[in-house]
């Protein structure tokens, strides 16, 4: 497996396309955290998230023949995923103004040394969040899930969603200004 | 420049991703444009927020056997393919070697055959023009791959 690891996103997949299996493990290896969380930001639900970044792993490999090394591998990788994430949202018409319940938000605090009275609070605002997170286009809630959930830079959101790295600053900005007014009481 | 410019820049400098000249030329602006400033207040406060919280991890057991269940998957969906390959070619087969023992036994009258081979061709264009709909529809899908 190391001799296999220590190659490129883009020759372990061309590998896999020559019939290569644990070429494609590693790549899953490699990208199922950023797939299943950007599902989870997509659905924000822990079953349909981890069948979905399953299920899309599955349709890659399958469609592996027709991947071509001019792109990134999680470039296009991503295509297959938020398409599929989109499709399920748009069959299951979760696409609209919605509240959940506390146990029912995707989030966890990113710190546990915080008081009770603050931990009540953080509970309002997860829950918040993630009804302001909810309720953006699509667009917005992806540019805002692979920023602040994964961590990508503007360069890499740049090659993952193919458009300019001033497209992606203007976006994130208004992306920002879009939740900011969805969580006017709380900002 | 116009304030637009500058609140994109905004984005930049709180994600760090400014040049050394676009810092610069932004911060001056803030000394001097409250609008912006504020805005540039607004934005730092969504980014502790969205800072505070993180998805919801899965178990390690899970993450352990992620790969298995895609492998699984895969040959699974291999496993389906050959299994209707076959049953189609076996059914194919008998059916045709049924209908051809039918059609050629003097015993059987010629309207029974007439009608047996009526029903036959009606059953197989019905089959094709479900089949022929079904790629259609699937075709115009709006939600087979969604464009955005």
């Amino acid at each position: 497996m190391s001799e296999v690891s220590s190659r490129t996103d883009e020759e372990l997949a061309l590998q896999a396309k020559g019939g290569e299996m644990r070429a494609f493990e590693v790549l899953v290896e490699k990208y199922k955290r950023h797939a299943y969380f950007i599902a989870y930001g997509f659905v924000g639900n822990r079953e349909a998230a981890l069948d979905l970044s399953q299920e899309a792993f599955v349709r890659a490999y399958k469609a592996i023949h027709r991947y071509k090394p001019d792109f990134r591998f999680f470039t296009w990788f991503y295509k297959i995923l938020s398409n599929l994430c989109l499709t399920h949202l748009e069959k299951r018409r979760v696409r609209r103004k919605y509240e959940v319940s506390l146990e029912e938000v995707p989030f966890e605090l990113a710190t546990s040394k915080l008081d009770p009275a603050t931990i009540y609070e953080q509970k309002e605002l997860k829950k918040k969040l993630w009804e302001g997170l909810s309720n953006l286009p699509p667009d917005f809630k992806e540019i805002i899930i692979l920023r602040h959930f994964r961590g990508f830079s503007y360069k890499e959101i740049s090659e993952i969603l193919q458009i300019p790295i001033g497209s992606v600053m203007s976006r994130l900005y208004y992306a920002r200004m879009k939740l900011k007014e969805e969580l006017k009481d709380l900002i | 420049m116009g304030c637009e410019k500058f609140e994109f820049l905004i984005s930049g400098l709180l994600d760090r991703e400014l040049d050394t000249s676009q810092e610069q030329m932004l911060r001056g602006h803030l000394r001097v444009c409250d609008k912006c400033r504020r805005k540039h207040e607004e934005l730092l406060r969504l980014k502790e927020v969205t800072d505070s919280v993180r998805f919801k991890d899965l178990s390690g057991e899970v993450w352990a056997g992620y790969w298995k269940s895609i492998y699984r998957r895969v040959e699974r969906g291999l496993g389906w393919i050959l299994l209707s390959a076959g049953a189609i070619i076996l059914i194919s087969f008998g059916l045709y070697e049924s209908l051809s023992q039918f059609l050629a036994d003097p015993e059987v009258s010629l309207l029974v055959k007439i009608g047996v081979s009526a029903l036959g061709f009606g059953f197989i264009i019905l089959l094709v023009s479900v089949i022929r709909e079904r790629i259609f529809a699937y075709r115009r899908d709006r939600y087979r791959e969604v464009q955005r």
